[in-house]
């Protein structure tokens, strides 16, 4: 392995890395108000792919595709919190049981699944790149030759992570998904408007997803069957965080998106599959993740 | 018992020789073989779902990776026996075994957390196995799949599609009638409570890390068992077959059966194969279809068709008995039996120097005491004094980080909460750990502890419906002595506050205990229902056992203690009779924060 393979793998896996974090920040934000989360995230990361692809390829501009579909995922957000999830607390200790939100989301990524190969075909396809003129145009940077889009996604995604930290402890909206996340009754009686902060953490997990299918496309190649893989990886990432820490989730992340890439490089068949079996050794050695704590109620 | 609650096991026996008669006489009857292929794979298919059915049903743990055990278990027999010439029962065997092994795996993450890391551990495991079956060419073949398995035929082409249904059949009888007697033994009721209240659950003796994984092992076996009779039945396996759909189709046919009921996945597995079949020609749209078909079970018939049937039958049938209400006056009166007590007095429960801190506070701080057999010890102190934390590390929910505890002279500092529990020490909390989804009855049987060994158990089912009449008995004695019998099979959260304290305090009673930790037992309770449980703690101390109270009402504590520990700031600022330490002006000033005279404060540094 050269010098330049290993910063070439080291930007691969920081790329991958960034897309990882986006989307399970999106678990992460649903999680921490609601203690549910949508197990089809990786299906609207894949829609979000396509649909951005489909635009890019009409020759929408890049901003405005960005716009559309983003617009697009909050609605299809806020529609799987209205329809899928919610209705679910009526029923509480029925059906699924507490794991209802499971298998409703779950149900609605099949569909999302389903959707996409009606419209967009079985095969995997080449998204165009969102910054330069080609897939493959080389910078040179630390004296090696890296992709521009590899490097563009990850400055882009790590924009986004930041402004979404930003958002979460500096505003007032952001502390209010916190006092949510404590206790939806005491939030309500502080004069927070709980229904309407569960609906927008389920709309910002989206909107997460919808940036992480827009970046993603254009480096990897786009499929049907992509979205399973990345709710996976962004389950294992936000473990590794402990679902407790949105910090923890940005450095399980790259650490992820960098053990993979390494392992990629060195077993082409089943390099992938390695860093997830070390995040489950690493859930039984240590259950609440890197930087979670467990709890219980013993009072 | 009376004989109002004998009743007869036939029905439901009967069910099972129908059932058996059935399976027998399809293949004879119908001779078409397509039909009888999709008998053979309703059964098997069955008894993968009831192994979800208990998993998610009762012990409350999401798996999202039975495909994956699935196919352990059909590529190790396809593999074994196709490779290495192993004979088919050899075969089948070691794949069931080897699922099973992959379970007790993935289990230890179950045994290790809860919930959302093993529904998204599954998700990963299934996500891997599929992966490894497509791309491990070497052993799996992977989409071109295995060759030359044999078929499970008994050497008859004729009649092989007959005898596989036989065996098929008695196979799923077995796990039905073994899943039906989970359903309905104690078994449920501990996997109700892990499910429910693991704190309730571990302080009843219960071991849960061992039953959570146990039953993952279980579900992981009946995958694993269903994928080996999928390999021999159709003697080729590839790797399309093992993706997530498998693992989603078993969920839909456990959730559209009915989540728990003992009928469901049968019932959920014959829809779902039925709804396959019909929409077997529009496969471009099967995932919408079966999205919509999940959709469609949780949000408009969340109890499945199993509670279709129930509703259906509740219209036509007269209100259910109510249960053990009817046998009260069969009760009879006996004093509270502790479990077999130390026949020397002296203290049966002994703390030594425990110190508990979280993160830097200090919340219990070297406190020493000791309970006497028989005696009512107070541990009294203002809010944030440490008494609860103290509990917590006594009853083992929590590792005190020094110090020691003795119950009855063996050291059980290191002990897990369930092993002390089983030691004889009982406990009830400050805000009520009762399992609502069990009757106060079947609450208090948690509590009591068998005298049967499960064997044993199964089989007194299988004779009777009553079978634990003996049981049920005991738990309505202490019932009636609380004045609550004819409460026994109402649910916890349709209970006034007071009767749901009682009602915890009777499943400490039913544990026979050596040792009984009360926390805040009169809390939120009027005086007269005070007085009443006064009354009672004092016939439970008078059985023998020992008591650690923790009560903020003096004068309760007063009345009741036999000693008194204070503690303020997780320190221990006095002990002695009730009344010397209500004199005591450190007890004063730390309950009222007075300001003491200097002259005060010296006297009492120099009585102590």
């Amino acid at each position: 392995m050269s010098s330049a393979n290993v910063v070439q793998l080291l930007l691969s896996g920081l790329a991958m890395g960034a897309i990882y974090a986006l989307t399970a920040t999106g678990l992460f934000i649903a999680h921490l108000a609601t203690t549910r989360m949508n197990f089809g995230q990786g299906e609207f990361l894949m829609f979000a792919a396509y649909l951005s692809m489909a635009l890019l390829l009409a020759g929408v501009p890049v901003l405005l595709v960005a716009a559309a579909v983003i617009a697009a995922l909050a609605i299809m957000g806020w529609a799987l919190e209205r329809f899928a999830i919610r209705p679910l607390d009526r029923l509480r200790s029925l059906g699924g049981g507490q794991y209802s939100w499971v298998l409703t989301t779950m149900g609605v990524a099949l569909i999302v699944q389903n959707v996409v190969t009606l419209l967009w075909g079985k095969s995997s396809q080449y998204s165009p790149p969102l910054f330069s003129s080609n897939r493959q145009n080389v910078v040179q940077f630390l004296g090696v030759g890296v992709f521009v889009e590899e490097l563009l996604v990850i400055v882009v995604a790590l924009a986004v992570i930041l402004s979404f930290y930003a958002f979460l402890y500096r505003t007032r909206q952001g502390r209010a998904i916190y006092a949510v996340a404590f206790s939806p009754e005491t939030a309500s009686l502080l004069g927070i408007d709980v229904r309407r902060t569960v609906a927008l953490v389920f709309v910002m997990a989206s909107v997460l997803a919808a940036i992480s299918g827009v970046l993603v496309g254009p480096i990897v190649t786009v499929q049907p069957h992509m979205g399973l893989v990345f709710t996976v990886k962004a389950f294992a990432v936000a473990s590794l965080g402990g679902f407790a820490n949105p910090l923890g989730v940005l450095v399980g992340a790259i650490v992820f998106g960098v053990v993979e890439s390494f392992a990629n490089y060195l077993n082409s068949a089943f390099g992938d599959l390695y860093p997830l079996l070390l995040v489950m050794a690493l859930l039984v050695i240590k259950p609440s993740g890197l930087f979670g704590e467990a709890k219980a109620d013993v009072r | 018992m009376s004989a109002s609650t004998q009743t007869s096991p036939w029905p439901r026996n009967g069910a099972y020789l129908a059932m058996a008669a059935a399976i027998f006489a399809f293949p004879l009857l119908v001779g078409n073989a397509f039909h009888i292929h999709i008998a053979q794979t309703l059964l098997y298919t069955t008894i993968a779902v009831i192994g979800l059915n208990m998993l998610l049903g009762l012990s409350g743990q999401m798996s999202l990776g039975q495909a994956g055990f699935y196919a352990i278990g059909a590529y190790a027999s396809a593999l074994l026996t196709a490779k290495l010439g192993w004979p088919i029962a050899a075969g089948m065997l070691a794949g069931a075994a080897l699922a099973g092994l992959a379970g007790c795996l993935v289990g230890l993450v179950a045994l290790r957390t809860r919930g959302l890391y093993l529904a998204m551990a599954t998700l990963a495991f299934g996500f891997m196995t599929e992966i490894a079956a497509q791309r491990w060419i070497d052993l799996t073949g992977g989409t071109m799949g295995v060759y030359g398995v044999p078929a499970l035929d008994f050497g008859s082409a004729k009649m092989g599609k007959t005898y596989f249904l036989w065996v098929v059949g008695s196979v799923y009888l077995a796990v039905q009638i073994a899943s039906d007697y989970v359903m309905s033994s104690r078994i449920r009721r501990k996997l109700l409570a892990l499910k429910e209240n693991e704190s309730a659950a571990r302080t009843t003796g219960i071991n849960v890390p061992l039953w959570r994984t146990t039953t993952f092992a279980v579900s992981s076996l009946a995958a694993g068992t269903a994928g080996v009779f999928f390999t021999h039945q159709n003697a080729y396996i590839n790797s399309d077959a093992f993706t997530l759909s498998l693992t989603l189709t078993m969920l839909i046919a456990t959730v559209i059966g009915g989540l728990g009921a003992s009928w469901g996945p049968l019932i959920g597995t014959l829809i779902t194969l039925m709804i396959a079949e019909l929409i077997a020609s529009l496969y471009d749209v099967s995932f919408l279809v079966n999205g919509l078909i999940l959709l469609g079970v949780l949000l408009l018939f969340p109890q499945g068709a199993i509670g279709l049937v129930y509703k259906l039958a509740a219209l036509f049938r007269a209100p259910q008995r109510t249960g053990s209400a009817a046998v009260v006056e069969a009760a009879a009166q006996r004093a509270f039996t502790p479990v077999a007590a130390p026949a020397a007095s002296g203290p049966t429960l002994v703390i030594e120097n425990v110190s508990k801190s979280y993160g830097g506070v200090v919340a219990v701080m070297k406190v020493s005491l000791s309970v006497d057999r028989g005696t009512v010890h107070a541990l009294i102190g203002p809010n944030g004094a440490g008494k609860s934390t103290l509990i917590n590390c006594v009853s083992g929910l929590y590792r005190a980080d020094s110090g020691r505890i003795r119950l009855a002279g063996k050291d059980v500092s290191t002990l897990p909460a369930h092993a002390r529990a089983r030691m004889g020490l009982a406990r009830t909390f400050q805000n009520l750990q009762l399992v609502n989804s069990l009757t106060v009855m079947e609450n208090l049987q948690l509590g009591l502890r068998s005298r049967r060994s499960i064997v044993g158990d199964f089989c007194a089912w299988l004779l009777s419906d009553a079978f634990e009449a003996e049981e049920r008995g005991r738990a309505l004695d202490i019932l009636q002595q609380l004045g609550m019998a004819h409460l026994a099979s109402a649910f916890p959260e349709d209970l006034p506050y007071g009767h749901r304290k009682l009602a915890e305090l009777a499943r400490a009673i039913a544990e026979e205990p050596s040792v009984m930790l009360l926390d805040e037992p009169v809390a939120g309770l009027n005086d007269r229902e005070a007085q009443d449980i006064a009354g009672l703690i004092r016939r439970i101390r008078d059985a023998g056992t020992s008591i650690l109270l923790v009560e903020h009402n003096m004068d309760f504590v007063m009345q009741l203690a036999d000693r008194v520990t204070v503690l303020d700031h997780g320190e221990r600022i006095a002990e002695g009779a009730p009344s010397e330490v209500q004199k005591d002006p450190r007890v004063v000033e730390a309950y009222l924060g007075a300001p003491l005279e200097p002259a005060t404060l010296a006297a009492a540094e120099t009585a102590s």
